[in-house]
Order: C-alpha cells, then sequence, then structure tokens
C-alpha cells in the first residue's frame, strides 16, 4: 500500500510534465489538424541553447528558464514558417513529414553546438525532499505541478474569456465560417504556434532542471510522450490532454515499479492500444460522459 | 442606383477545373438580387469568391469600387461584406453569445458590439433566450438565424445569404424570408443565392441565372420569362 502511495507521488512529476506536453501539442493539432512532430525537438533546441549558455559560466536559474522558452518559441516559429504556414489549406502529409525534417536537423543542430551525449542542467531544487509521513514528495513535483495548474488556469481564461480565445475556438470548431467572421486564420495559428511552443519550454526546463541532465534525446522523449498523452485523451481535448499525460505518468510508475523498468514503456503502449481498440474517442469519451450527465441532473 | 458589387469576368477553378468560367454581374446598392441556378452551377464557388475563401484565378471584384479580388477574407468582411454561408456553419461548441462576439471580431469597439448583440436579441427573441446554450444544440431553424446574425455583427453593407431556406420547414423558411426583407428595409444590400426560385423571385428586385459556370439569363421578376428561368433553375437547360 505504502509503495502504491509512493509511486503514485513520483508518477505525478512525470504525469504533470506529459500533461503539460500533450496541451502543447494538442493546441497545435486541433487548430491545424496537423501532427506536428518537431514539437519535442523544438523544446531540445531551447533546452541545448539554455544548457550552453550555463556552461559560459554562472547563470541565474530564471534565465535558463527564460533562454529555454524563448528559444523553443523561437525553433516553434521556425516550424510554422517552414512546414505549417504553406500548407494550410491540403497537404496535412506534407506539413507532417517537413517537421520531421526538421525535427532531423534541430537534433543535427544541437549536437553541433554540444558535441558530448549528456549535459549538466543547474539544479531546480537541491534540499532534500519533503517528507509526509512515511512518504516522501520531491520539491520539484510541486514546483511542476504548481505551475501546470498556474498554465491550464491561464490558457482557460485565455481561450474562454478574450478576443483570441474566440477566434482560437472559431478556428476549431469551424474554420470556414470563422474566416468568414474576420478572423484572420494565418495570424492566429502562428499566435497558437508559438503559445504551445512557450508551454512547451516551460515544461522542457523543468524537466530538464528537475533531472539535472540534458540528451539529444529530449526531443523524440518529449514528442513521444506529449503524443501518446494526446492521443490517451482523445485528439484535441485540451481535458482530455491533461487527463492523458496524468495517467501515462501513474501507469509508468507503477508498472515499472511491479513490473520492472523493460516493461514500463510496454504497459504504455498496450493502455493506449486497449484505450484506442475499446474507445477511440480518448478519455475525452468519460470526461464527455460526465458533464453530460451533470448538467443532465 | 448604383453597382455596389460588380464582378467581371470571373474564373475559379478547383485544380484545373473551373468552377466560374467568366461570371460577370452586378448587385445594385439597396437591392435585394438573387442568384438562381442548378446544383453544381457555381453559385457557391461564386460566394466562396466574393467573400474572399477561394482566391479567383482571373477576373476583377468591385465593391464600393474598391478592388477587392484575391484579398483575404479578413480584409473583405473588414470593407463591409458577410456572408451567411451554406448549411449555416455555426460554432457549434461555442454558446450563441459566443457565436456573436465571433461575428464582431473585425470590429474593435467594445460598447458598439454589445450594443449590437442587444439589437440582435431584439430583432431574433429566441436567440436571447437560448443566449448561454451552445450553438450545436439549437433547432436548424434558430442556427439560420444565428448565423444571419453572426453576418450581421460585422455590420455589412452587403449580406452574401447562401440557400438560407436549405433543409428547413415551410414555416421557418417563410419566417427567414421576412427577416431578408426587415434587413433589407433597414438599408442593407442582399445578394442570395436560392435553389427555392419561386420563393426567391418573391423577394428579389434583380435576378441572375447561373448554368454550368456561366451567367445564363438575367432580369427583373414578374416578366414572362420567368417560369422558363425558374424551370432552369431547377433542373437545368438541358432537362
Amino acid at each position: 500500500m505504502l509503495d502504491a502511495l509512493q509511486n503514485t507521488l513520483d508518477g505525478l512529476f512525470n504525469g504533470t510534465a506529459y500533461a503539460l506536453l500533450a496541451v502543447g501539442f494538442t493546441l497545435i493539432f486541433g487548430v491545424l489538424r496537423r501532427a506536428n512532430l518537431s514539437y519535442g525537438p523544438a523544446i531540445l533546441f531551447g533546452a541545448y541553447a539554455a544548457t550552453w549558455l550555463s556552461q559560459q559560466g554562472q547563470v541565474s536559474l530564471l534565465l535558463l528558464g527564460v533562454v529555454t522558452v524563448a528559444g523553443t518559441v523561437l525553433a516553434g516559429a521556425y516550424v510554422e514558417r517552414l512546414c505549417f504556414a504553406p500548407h494550410r489549406h491540403g497537404a496535412p502529409l506534407a506539413a507532417m513529414v517537413a517537421s520531421f525534417a526538421l525535427w532531423m536537423q534541430f537534433e543535427e543542430a544541437a549536437t553541433l553546438l554540444l558535441p558530448k551525449h549528456l549535459y549538466d542542467f543547474p539544479a531546480l531544487w537541491s534540499g532534500a525532499s519533503l517528507s509526509l509521513g512515511p512518504l516522501f514528495l520531491r520539491v520539484e513535483t510541486l514546483v511542476l505541478f504548481a505551475t501546470a495548474v498556474a498554465i491550464l488556469g491561464g490558457l482557460w481564461w485565455l481561450l474562454h474569456r478574450t478576443r483570441f480565445g474566440t477566434a482560437v475556438r472559431a478556428l476549431v470548431d469551424q474554420p470556414v465560417a470563422a474566416e468568414l467572421a474576420g478572423i484572420p486564420a494565418a495570424r492566429t495559428f502562428a499566435l497558437v504556434f508559438a503559445l504551445a511552443s512557450a508551454i512547451g519550454g516551460i515544461a522542457g526546463f523543468l524537466i530538464s532542471a528537475t533531472f539535472q541532465q540534458v540528451t539529444p534525446m529530449l526531443g523524440m522523449w518529449s514528442t513521444l510522450k506529449g503524443m501518446l498523452a494526446m492521443m490517451l485523451g482523445g485528439l484535441g481535448s485540451l481535458p482530455g490532454a491533461v487527463a492523458g499525460g496524468l495517467l501515462l505518468g501513474l501507469v509508468e510508475a507503477h508498472s515499472q515499479w511491479y513490473l520492472g523498468p523493460q516493461a514500463r514503456d510496454l504497459v504504455a503502449y498496450l493502455l493506449l492500444f486497449l484505450l484506442l481498440a475499446l474507445r477511440p474517442e480518448g478519455l475525452a469519451w468519460w470526461m464527455g460522459r460526465w458533464t453530460r450527465t451533470r448538467s443532465a441532473s | 442606383m448604383s453597382a455596389l458589387l460588380a464582378v467581371e469576368d470571373v474564373v475559379t477553378a478547383y485544380g484545373k477545373i473551373e468552377a466560374l468560367k467568366g461570371v460577370s454581374l452586378e448587385v445594385a446598392e439597396g437591392s435585394i438580387t438573387c442568384l438562381l441556378g442548378p446544383n453544381g452551377a457555381g453559385k457557391t464557388t461564386l460566394m466562396f469568391t466574393v467573400a474572399g475563401i477561394l482566391r479567383p484565378k482571373r477576373g476583377a471584384i468591385r465593391f464600393a469600387g474598391t478592388e477587392i479580388a484575391g484579398q483575404s477574407p479578413h480584409a473583405i468582411v473588414s470593407h463591409g461584406i458577410a456572408l451567411v454561408p451554406e448549411n449555416r456553419l455555426v460554432f457549434p461548441s461555442m454558446t450563441v453569445q459566443e457565436n456573436l462576439q465571433a461575428g464582431a471580431y473585425a470590429r474593435d469597439d467594445r460598447a458598439g458590439i454589445g450594443t449590437d448583440i442587444e439589437k440582435m436579441f431584439t430583432r431574433f427573441p429566441r436567440l436571447r433566450e437560448r443566449a448561454g446554450q451552445l450553438a450545436g444544440t439549437l433547432s436548424g431553424g434558430e442556427q439560420q438565424m444565428l448565423a444571419v446574425a453572426r453576418a450581421l455583427m460585422s455590420r455589412p453593407k452587403l449580406l452574401l445569404m447562401d440557400e438560407p431556406s436549405l433543409g428547413l420547414a415551410p414555416l421557418v423558411v417563410e419566417e427567414i424570408f421576412s427577416i431578408v426583407r426587415e434587413l433589407h428595409k433597414d438599408g442593407t444590400t442582399i445578394f442570395l443565392v436560392e435553389q427555392n426560385a419561386h420563393l426567391a423571385l418573391k423577394v428579389a428586385h434583380h435576378f441572375y441565372l447561373i448554368e454550368q459556370g456561366k451567367v445564363t439569363f438575367s432580369g427583373t421578376p414578374g416578366t414572362l420569362a420567368e417560369d422558363e428561368v425558374i424551370r432552369r433553375a431547377y433542373l437545368g437547360s438541358k432537362a
């Protein structure tokens, strides 16, 4: 029982990180109906820019965070201009393949900038974990969780209480009608891309500073985990993406403990397979049902 | 009456297939002008070309003297043209109120937008009752009213309407057409695409018949040619 609780607390860190990655992914997928494979590699670019800076001397953690986010947004804008802006109408496959090409570019650029396989990243927190009775909770988990709650709250506000949010939701709902209503689609897409990249950058920074290391695998890891969590949640649903991320993190933590690290990814993909086979709408289906029954009663 | 909208020799193509093969027509300021024609004649293509969703391959489109062909949809909306699209295309997971706000996207006068939403609720009382409801849960007729109200939120000088009666019950169709008349009375110029030719010719001042991407007839309702036009609008000239 204690093990199960401790696993849950440990899984919360990865789960929250996956949730943030999936939210960024979902924003892009929901608005553009295009999968951006370069989403993770753009984060890698930002994290490497910050790592490079930290190699040059004493730099504050806050500045490293800002550099990671700025680098990710810059790389994201590059991806948007090259892969997505030209293929806004039709050719979804071309956009996806182009984003794969940029993935390779970012990995190459990262390894050219910092050629070793592994670099230290300054620690987010160098003190001890908090103890809750017999359980331990990492301070990093708390920081990440609080940041995620703030980001999700801010995102909700942005999407439901601002003019920009109206534009985004209208484009998701009915793209042709949105353009007819005078919503500038190209500009809104570019802004959504920047927003999603910024969220990815924040996640990337907190992940790197928690594990205190970066490798060129960060790009692939972020894309895979983000996409997996997004698919678990049901494509295009933001609450689904959050639920999918948390579920993935928890399932990974438990299966690693009970079945061993080799089984961890196997269990995660098995879960995705089962969910897609039984409920292709993902977790969003259950949440939809929950809200439906709640409003009916 | 001068032409508010002048379409000159417009060609619009999907790949190599030309859906409009040199269309020319005019919509007089203050008029209700109607475009009739059988399925696949190019009516929706023309509407989308004027609204900027499709770019013409050739030809000129002038609105109040300004060339607008090939401009982006949001630029065209800010000139004062709004399209109520075929099948209404409301934003289903947004509330009625939010749909109206989205329609005013091109404007930035917050107070004016609020007053106009209130005006829409007065004109369409059903929408006020459903203000907080998701648009996807409205009936077909209510969605059509919402689509009209949403288009009006941009304060258009020219309102384009593509098949507003499509799939609606006769009583609701009557209601939509009485709204068309009211809007016209309030000074909005209306360019209407309609399959229901009988109904359209009752409200229109002028009509065009389009067949296979070309304007083949134009005239004023009430003339002798009307029966022939109606037959061709429904069946095409080869029937």
